[in-house]
């Protein structure tokens, strides 16, 4: 059996707080956008949107800080030389190894804890969609002092779709990403280390 | 500032109109100033009448007795100040505006009708009693629309039943400029138009957080967009040609949020219906579709990106859930053959 500690406790906690932050969001989002009256009025809803924007916007800064300081962030530098062969053999296990009991292609280690398909997504997110999505966000918010058109449309209309296409994305990611952690070694090895912090194997590679 | 000389009978122009000047030298002299005056203003009310009359031929101003009135009338400083209430009354008519307003056809005197002969005029507009409903009404066959349905509607109104002082459809409307909404006019021009209207009595709701608004996220941006007469007239019975005349008193106005923010919105139907219709005409449809006037959270003003947001979406649930189900019978196949 192999055990690592790859979650250190900040990281861990950052997980969780913005999931809980992300999925407010989400809900929230949805109800107002749909006029979801039943699920959270439209009244209750903008507050509590507007609020958690803003703790994320915090929760992205701590994300980008711990990176930077706490030693996770060699886990989000892409190989560009290997990730084409990392990428098609990983999608290669995922469309069809696992269903044949192909071994992982990928191994954790205390040096790569992440595969070239989650280096990749993760990094997209975080430092792709995240920004936009928060800086859109703040854009609305402060939408009335921006100017009245952009490239001769209302400026409202493009920060409107540039946050709801990027929304779409990040729901869409949150599906793959909670179905994917489920592809460990065990349906709940990835779980169990990202509230543990130790990635704990049977078998050794 | 506005004070006209004209209109004041203390001024110093009003006593040469009165002929009550000294000696006749200096009668002599002011005939000749007047003279010179008189033909300068010939000369530049005729050039720029000879251009008004190209753009409107038929403006009701270049009617022989109008011509009489706008002598005057035309001169943005036309005013007095007001003996009794200290205000400065405006008697100027904006030449421009009156050729775009809906009474452009009308001369003066065909609602003035009464004591303007001499000068100073014995009477003024607010002792004529001018009545817009009567007169509508009696030149429907001129193509005047009837204003009763709007006159039981604005009876029912604040203005109305809190007997606000001097209120009359004047307060709101200025007959020489009066014009419906054109095609070319944006949603904020429209908007700023009309809650321009109430905001010129409503002078306390200037405010960042406007009294009887603070339960309003943002009150500046909504009145940027929505006119005040969309929350404050009744939900039932509006049509889109023109928003309701009874205004609701503060506790019976539209209070929830999802009535605007909600596909189909109710409120704002009639605001953005009108609009959209005319762009469309314009622009065409699909130009109109994607590049909406306003975005309006909860309006989904985009349809299609939804359906495609939310197919992605489901596509990729059932993707996710066939693939895992895969894997689990591949799972129970391996148990099996253990
Ligand atoms: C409630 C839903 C969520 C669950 C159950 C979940 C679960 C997990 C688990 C088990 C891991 C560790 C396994 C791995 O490395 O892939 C993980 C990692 C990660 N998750 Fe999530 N997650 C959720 C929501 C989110 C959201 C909303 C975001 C970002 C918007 C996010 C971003 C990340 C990132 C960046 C990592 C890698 C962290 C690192 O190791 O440096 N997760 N998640």
């Amino acid at each position: 059996m192999t055990a690592f500690y790859l979650y250190p406790l900040w990281l861990r906690l950052w997980h969780w707080l913005n999931a809980l932050i992300f999925v407010t969001l989400l809900v929230t989002g949805v109800s107002m956008h749909f006029t979801l009256n039943w699920l959270i009025p439209f009244d209750v809803a903008v507050p509590i949107h507007n609020t958690a924007g803003v703790l994320l916007t915090g929760s992205w800064l701590l994300f980008v800080i711990g990176n930077l300081w706490g030693g996770n962030g060699k886990h989000y530098l892409i190989n560009l030389r290997t990730l084409p062969k990392d990428l098609i053999a990983q999608t290669r296990y995922y469309l069809h190894g696992i269903f044949v009991g192909a071994p992982h292609p990928f191994h954790v280690s205390a040096e790569h804890k992440l595969n070239a398909l989650q280096t990749l997504s993760y990094v997209g997110v975080m430092y792709g969609l995240m920004p936009v999505l928060i800086l859109s966000g703040w854009a609305f918010l402060f939408s009335t002092s921006l100017p009245e058109t952009l490239f001769g449309i209302g400026t409202v209309w493009i920060i409107a779709i540039v946050h709801l296409v990027v929304a779409w994305m990040l729901a869409l990611f949150l599906i793959v990403h909670s179905y994917i952690i489920t592809t460990g070694e065990t349906p709940t090895t990835n779980l169990k280390a990202m509230v543990t912090g130790w990635h704990k194997e049977q078998s050794s590679g | 500032m506005l004070v006209s000389p004209l209109s004041d009978p203390r001024s110093g122009f009003s006593c040469l109109a009165y002929g009550q000047c000294g000696t006749a030298l200096r009668r002599l002299l002011l005939l000749a100033l007047l003279a010179l005056t008189a033909s300068a203003f010939a000369l530049s009310t005729a050039a720029s009448y000879g251009a008004a009359a190209q753009t409107a031929k038929k403006s009701g101003l270049l009617k022989e007795d109008s011509r009489d009135c706008m002598r005057c009338h035309w001169m943005e400083t036309m005013a007095y100040r007001d003996r009794e209430t200290g205000k400065i009354v405006n008697l100027s008519i904006d030449r421009d505006a009156y050729r775009h307003s809906v009474h452009h056809e009308l001369a003066c005197s065909d609602c003035h009708d009464r004591g303007y002969s001499h000068y100073p005029h014995r009477t003024s507009s607010a002792d004529e009693a001018l009545q817009c409903v009567e007169c509508h009404e009696e030149r429907e066959d001129d193509g005047a629309p009837n204003l009763v349905g709007l006159h039981h509607e604005y009876e029912k109104s604040v203005h109305v039943t809190e007997e606000v002082e001097d209120f009359s459809c004047f307060s709101c409307h200025n007959p020489h400029t009066f014009h419906p909404v054109s095609a070319g006019e944006s949603i904020a021009q429209v908007v700023a138009e009309t809650n321009g209207t109430c905001l010129d009595c409503h002078t306390e709701l200037l405010t960042p957080v406007p009294k009887g608004h603070e339960w309003l996220p943002r009150p500046q941006a909504h009145w940027g967009s929505v006119r005040c007469l969309d929350c404050h007239t009744p939900l039932e019975g509006r049509i889109t040609e023109r928003p309701s005349h009874n205004v609701l008193a503060a506790e019976d106005s539209n209070q929830l949020c999802v009535e605007c923010h909600s596909k189909g919105s109710a409120l704002l139907s009639q605001l953005y219906n009108y609009r959209t219709e005319q762009a469309r005409d314009e622009k065409g449809f699909f130009a109109q579709a994607i590049y909406n006037d306003a975005y309006i959270v909860g309006m989904t003003r985009n349809p299609w990106m939804d359906w495609i947001g939310l197919g992605v979406i489901l596509l990729m649930i059932l993707g996710v859930a066939a693939h895992g189900y895969a894997r689990y019978r591949f799972h129970r196949e391996q148990e099996t053959s253990k």
